[in-house]
């Protein structure tokens, strides 16, 4: 039917009734401002397009997406040529390692066996610049971040990492550094981050609760600056973690005084904002993402485990939020205090780095089940404590 | 104690009701909805064979399936036999199936019980009957219906039309499908009546002294109609009795025929079957979700790269592989609906490849339906003749169903029996209500 009959036929509506005059106008110019905005918007994007705006715009784009492959290619560990022959189901071609850290920028890398619960010893000074060491599960083909306090990063391949011995006695002086750190500032964390192509944000997390989001299409320019900032506005205060999210994931903080509180990262702004009021003596232990179905898993520095299923955290929409307490208040007086947290399935595994410098591996399950760590020799200090992922486990080496 | 409610089940919306000897209570079954005593008649069952009905159905078909991804494979249908003179062979059937598809949205499950071949349908891998859905969305009807009361129900008064179908054996076979589908949900006894007739018993409740009533019960699925006297329970008679397959189900179904296809290609699109094949299957709600395969994927990919009315076949991609065929079916009822009050409305639908926007007037409506107001008023003025009453003897004329309240047909009825004759009932639960009281008698 064709626009002019439509018209012929509106009129008619108001020949017979007209009262509906009045509605028929209001709708019509409703529409046409409607229509005149999207005119309007697509007169812009012709303009972008004539003067080639557009097209520089597309050209980075290409550029970071070049970069992404790229940065995929590596972590397949794959040539241009076997991108044709990219299998469906992803081939093995790594395996799991565990990462030892500390704030000096030392690192230990030890493959990990199929069924090893006794990863090594560590010696020597346990903690520097006030922060303990942390234990980050990697597979060997991983690319690292290394997230400094000055808001300094540095990138570095996982296999470049010498390989400690599994089981054995380790010294600092003995561990690789890769990127010594610069006057006046510490190692904050390190990341894998070669799921970089496949997230949409940085966030990253400071000691006092203060949020940062960046996108991840900025990464080529933080990596080629060496810069990502430091995400925190105190001077007292500095980072903590940096972590990779997608759109819509959730996120959670756990507190050393046993707060915790989860965010949806979209709400987040660009900008560095407090997303938990802490009290003076207290500071964030644990970030991460937060998947569906999850639990976040919590240890105490004495071993104790709490764990809550991650949709029984609360959705906090203000920055205003204090958090939700897990310890309860006669706990906490009596010196309880958490250690470290981590989003986890059942069938995870957790490292703990215990005050003897012995560093186990346990299950979840059994962790929730018993409500404690438990390990030959247990020392009752937890000093350090880090995720394997279940779905890392098939990486590891046979025995 | 054992509890009897009266359900209507009908074609778009449903409702239970029960009757205290003085007061009819039409429960709250979904407090989900903007009026909590009607249930839409939807249903939506999940891969893992989770049955939710009405508000809570397409909220669930909503956040299942908006946006999601698909991932067709190729899985055996089953074989045919071929036969010549001198040969035989069998051929295995593949069909194409979405893998990722995590739930079926039903509706018109009261037109399926009637439809003549409609043997069901399969939801994912079981089969399900008319007589099965039916049974499934009554179940859990029930179970809404015994927690808003608090004690279990023991049986029902159901309503059915005056004429499921004009073939008196699947009319028959109808009633039957719905009486054991009522049985196998739970409810020990099974009645039916007319919904007409329960629509007249609700009015009788509103007055005093003895009338000549029409009945106009035109809901989503069928007009029905009853002459009756009322007003004493021992003179209550039912005259005459009639009923047409006409109702706002069709009014929709032209809508979309007469307004909605050329958003789609219609018009544009002149050479290409199976393009033509898709566009023409859109206003049938059962053929649409079917219609996203990927070999018509292929076809209409093509056909716009080709350049064959790109927008149009673009907006009929999205509408087919977005799942907003039910969003759409909406959209079309409520514009319908509005026009009943308003004089112009705006049907439209925005998605990332769809723009439809379409000023549909009372006029416009009315032009697109007046062929169906002959076959009404036809079917009206013989179920009056066979009363053996005139229009003059008449002393009410009691409206009830969303349909009725539609200015062409209350014109209609206002011109043969007066405008001071004819009244409005509760549209939505008049008949869920003389149900209810049925069911107490």
């Amino acid at each position: 039917m064709s626009f002019t009959k439509k018209i012929d036929e509106w009129m008619k509506e108001v020949e017979e009734r007209p009262e509906s005059a009045a509605t028929i106008v209001r709708l019509a110019v409703r529409r046409l401002r409607d229509l005149s905005e999207q005119n309007e918007e697509l007169l812009a994007e012709n303009i972008a397009l004539e003067n080639g705006t557009r097209v520089d715009e597309y050209q980075k784009r290409i550029t970071h997406l070049e970069y992404q492959l790229d940065m995929l290619k590596r972590r397949f560990g794959m040539d241009g040529s076997k991108l044709d022959n990219l299998p469906i189901a992803e081939e093995i071609t790594s395996t799991l390692n565990l990462l030892v850290y500390n704030s000096l920028g030392r690192i230990f890398r030890v493959e990990l066996d199929a069924d090893v619960k006794e990863v090594g010893t560590l010696t020597g000074e346990m903690i520097t610049d006030h922060e303990p060491p942390r234990l980050l599960a990697v597979t060997s083909n991983e690319n690292l971040l290394l997230l400094f306090t000055s808001g300094r990063v540095e990138t570095y391949l996982a296999s470049d990492i010498p390989m400690m011995q599994l089981g054995g006695t380790w010294t600092w002086e003995h561990a690789a550094l890769p990127s010594e750190p610069h006057a006046g500032e510490v190692l904050a964390c390190v990341i894998p981050f070669s799921r970089l192509p496949l997230s949409d944000f940085f966030l990253q997390v400071s000691r006092r609760g203060f949020t940062k989001k960046g996108l991840t299409s900025l990464s080529e320019s933080i990596l080629n600056n060496h810069f990502i900032g430091r995400g925190a506005v105190h001077k007292s205060d500095q980072p903590l973690d940096l972590t990779l999210s997608r759109n819509n994931d959730l996120a959670a903080l756990v507190t050393y005084e046993g707060k915790v509180i989860a965010f949806d990262v979209n709400d987040l702004s660009y900008t560095t904002d407090e997303r938990i009021k802490l009290t003076a003596t207290d500071y964030v232990v644990g970030a991460f993402t937060l998947p569906a179905n999850s639990y976040v898993l919590c240890v105490t520095q004495n071993g104790k485990v709490i764990h809550r299923e991650s949709k029984s955290i609360d959705l906090a929409k203000s920055s205003a939020s204090k958090g939700q307490a897990l310890i309860p208040p006669t706990r906490l007086e009596q010196g309880v205090r958490f250690m470290g947290a981590a989003a986890v399935q059942e069938s995870d595994q957790i490292a703990i780095l215990d005050a003897a410098g012995r560093i186990n591996i346990h299950d979840v399950s059994a962790m929730m089940g018993s409500g404690s760590v438990s390990a030959e020799g247990w020392t009752g200090v937890a000093v350090s404590m880090g995720l394997i992922q279940a779905d890392g486990r098939e990486r590891r080496v046979e025995s | 104690m054992s509890l009897k409610v009266g359900i209507d089940f009908g074609t778009s919306n449903s409702g239970v009701a029960v009757y205290d000897g003085q007061h009819v209570r039409v429960l709250p079954v979904d407090p989900k909805n903007v009026q909590p005593e009607v249930i839409k008649t939807v249903l939506y069952i999940t891969r893992e064979y989770r049955s939710y009905l009405g508000h809570e159905a397409a909220e669930a078909y909503y956040r299942d399936n908006v946006n999601r991804q698909r991932r067709f494979v190729k899985q055996w249908a089953g074989e045919i036999d071929y036969r010549g003179a001198d040969m035989h062979y069998v051929r295995d059937i593949f069909v194409y199936v979405d893998e990722l598809k995590p739930g079926r949205l039903l509706q018109y499950l009261k037109t399926a019980l009637r439809k003549e071949g409609y043997k069901g349908t399969q939801v994912f891998e079981r089969f399900y009957t008319a007589g099965d859905l039916a049974k499934t969305y009554l179940s859990l009807l029930k179970r809404r219906a015994e927690d808003v009361l608090g004690e279990p129900i023991h049986a029902v008064t159901l309503g059915r039309p005056v004429k499921f179908s004009e073939s008196p054996e699947q009319d028959q076979k109808a009633e039957e499908t719905l009486r054991q589908a009522a049985h196998e949900a739970g409810f020990k006894e099974v009645d039916f009546e007319l919904e007409p007739i329960a629509a007249a018993l609700y009015y009788e409740q509103s007055i005093s002294q003895s009338q000549n009533v029409v009945i106009f019960d035109f809901g989503g699925g069928t007009l029905d109609i009853a002459v009756m006297r009322l007003g004493d329970s021992n003179t209550r008679k039912v005259y005459a009795s009639g009923g047409v397959d006409i109702a706002g189900s069709d009014f929709d179904r032209t809508i979309i025929e007469k307004r909605m296809l050329p958003h789609f290609g219609y018009g544009l699109v002149k050479h290409h079957p199976e393009i033509l094949e898709m566009i023409h299957a859109i206003p049938d709600w059962m053929a649409l979700p079917e219609l996203g395969t990927p070999i018509n994927r292929t076809v209409l990919d093509k056909a716009i790269q080709a350049k064959i009315a790109p927008v149009r076949l673009k907006a009929l991609r999205e509408l087919i592989y977005n799942d907003l065929a039910f969003t759409f079916y909406n959209r079309v009822e409520a514009g319908k609906i509005a026009l009943s009050k308003e004089s112009a409305t705006v049907i439209n639908l925005e998605d990332k490849n769809i723009a439809l926007w379409e000023m549909y007037t009372r006029y416009q409506f009315e032009a697109d339906i007046r062929h169906y107001l002959n076959e009404v008023e036809k079917v009206l003025l013989d179920t009056l003749a066979n009363s053996g009453l005139e229009p003059g003897q008449i002393d009410a004329v009691v409206k009830t169903g969303g349909s009725s309240n539609i200015p062409l047909f209350t014109e209609m009825l206002t011109r043969i029996f007066g405008a001071d004759k004819v009244k409005e009932s509760n549209a939505l639960s008049s008949v869920v209500g003389g149900l209810a009281i049925k069911a107490a008698m």
